[in-house]
């Protein structure tokens, strides 16, 4: 590894880590979370990018290497549909299978009647999560695997054969790809792990939202149980895949559990108290959260405000990211808030003025990192990547 | 963690040692490696369930 490209990675790793311990270093860290951009930068297609992790890897490299970015996600392009097609899993639309090659990979939820939970089988789920996935959850999600009771099949042995080792092989390859970017460009992987609410992954994946929405009203001590359920499932997950040199955040996706999909009592009874416990005891450990707020959660910053100084970093998409920085900005670092509808159809002035609106807002005690609002896709343009890049690194000094 | 179920199948288990060890006969060598073997092996059978779950 060249001496300078190991001075650089830590000069980065030092400014990013800082500025998520909501403290100031020498400049503002850039993290955009690039995922279908990567593939439109490189010159390859959603459907090479999404079914060729090789191919994403190599994307994320090369966006890397080109601009000044502190911390990327080493595949934001994370669903692999090479292997949730080995698996047969149903609930994917797949570039250049279903949907066009030129088009991000879709999640598809059922209608309420076929959602992969029904409505009284909320105590399987309680009594044994782990158990009713594999034999209730699973069956109904993959073309392939039999219904516990059926008739197996080769497909059915297959699909845990080839997406046991399929997975495996996917998530060793991290290991090299971080690696390749310390290397080749002195770039810091921006997360590590995976942590989704119990209320989310309950609308999600198992009721379906519709779904979730009649429980809350007609089964709510069933949902509030299931919640709880899970809890120290999702604990466990989040922290197996966690930073163990502590230094980059578990990302943390926040999906359908605010107003307005939700009613403030909802969350207030079912999402806040089941997911909160959650984060405390993941910082307990001495890791960060990223609330990767998808949407529009300023309804729940003062929730959000309980949580213990520094535990989080908070992602604002939709959200008024002035409103966030005056309501949690004293015991939290900040990012995004530069609108993914700028970036794709704005003018490098356009974006250039965004980001001074933002960074003259809310990062001039430090505690910032600049990043679009939401995962950047292929509608964004490169002269406007390339516009918040360069602005931020020239006006974003301390 | 206050509101945490108490599950028969705790986090990172999808067959318990205890369960599996009824199976098996006597041990004769270092049952202790055996365990941990069991144990490991088994931890990724519910990463792949739960990853399949959250991730994918």
């Amino acid at each position: 590894m060249a001496k300078d490209m190991e001075q650089l990675y830590q000069q980065r790793l030092k400014r990013y880590v800082a500025a998520m311990r909501n403290e100031k270093s020498d400049m503002i860290p850039i993290r955009p979370f690039v995922a279908e951009f990567t593939a439109k930068y490189a010159g390859y297609t959603c459907q090479e990018v999404t079914h060729d992790y090789e191919k994403a890897f190599a994307a994320a490299r090369k966006c890397a290497a080109d601009f000044d970015w502190d911390a990327v996600v080493s595949n934001m392009v994370y669903v692999w549909t090479g292997l949730t097609e080995a698996i047969g899993l149903k609930y994917y639309g797949v570039p250049g299978i279903s949907i066009p090659p030129t088009t991000g990979f879709q999640y598809i939820e059922p209608p309420e009647e076929k959602a992969f939970m029904k409505p009284d089988e909320y105590d399987q789920l309680i009594e044994d999560p782990t158990g009713f996935l594999y034999n209730v959850w699973l069956p109904r999600v993959s073309a392939d695997v039999s219904a516990m009771g059926q008739p197996t099949s080769f497909r059915n042995n297959l699909s845990f054969l080839k997406g046991g080792m399929a997975m495996l092989t996917y998530f060793n390859a991290f290991g090299k790809q971080n690696e390749l970017l310390r290397t080749e460009s002195g770039t810091v992987s921006a997360i590590a792990g995976i942590l989704k609410a119990p209320f989310d992954i309950i609308a999600d994946k198992l009721r379906g939202y519709l779904g979730l929405v009649t429980d809350v009203l007609e089964r709510p001590d069933k949902v509030l149980a299931a919640c709880e359920a899970l809890m120290p499932h999702l604990t466990h997950v989040a922290l197996s895949g966690a930073d163990p040199d502590k230094n980059v955040p578990i990302g943390y996706w926040m999906h359908r559990g605010c107003v307005p999909f939700f009613s403030m009592e909802h969350f207030k009874r079912f999402y806040w108290p089941t997911f909160k416990p959650i984060v405390e005891e993941i910082w307990a450990h001495g890791h960060q959260v990223l609330f990767y707020a998808e949407g529009n959660w300023d309804a729940h910053l003062d929730s959000f405000a309980e949580l213990p100084d520094q535990s989080i970093v908070y992602h604002v998409d939709h959200g008024d990211i002035f409103k966030v920085h005056k309501v949690l900005g004293e015991k939290f670092c900040i990012s995004g808030g530069i609108p993914n509808w700028l970036l794709a159809t704005g003018t490098p002035a356009d974006v250039r003025d965004y980001c001074k609106k933002v960074i003259d807002g809310v990062a001039g005690n430090g505690g910032y990192i600049m990043d679009a609002s939401a995962i950047v896709q292929n509608d964004a343009k490169v002269e406007n990547i390339k516009a918040m890049t360069e602005f931020t690194r020239d006006y974003g000094v301390y | 963690m206050k509101k945490q179920q108490k599950t028969k199948r705790p986090p990172g288990v999808c067959i318990p040692w205890q369960e599996k060890l009824k199976e098996l006969p006597k041990i004769s060598g270092d049952k202790e490696l055996v365990q941990k073997v069991w144990q490991n092996i088994d931890a990724l059978g519910y990463m792949y369930i739960w990853q399949c779950l959250l991730s994918f």
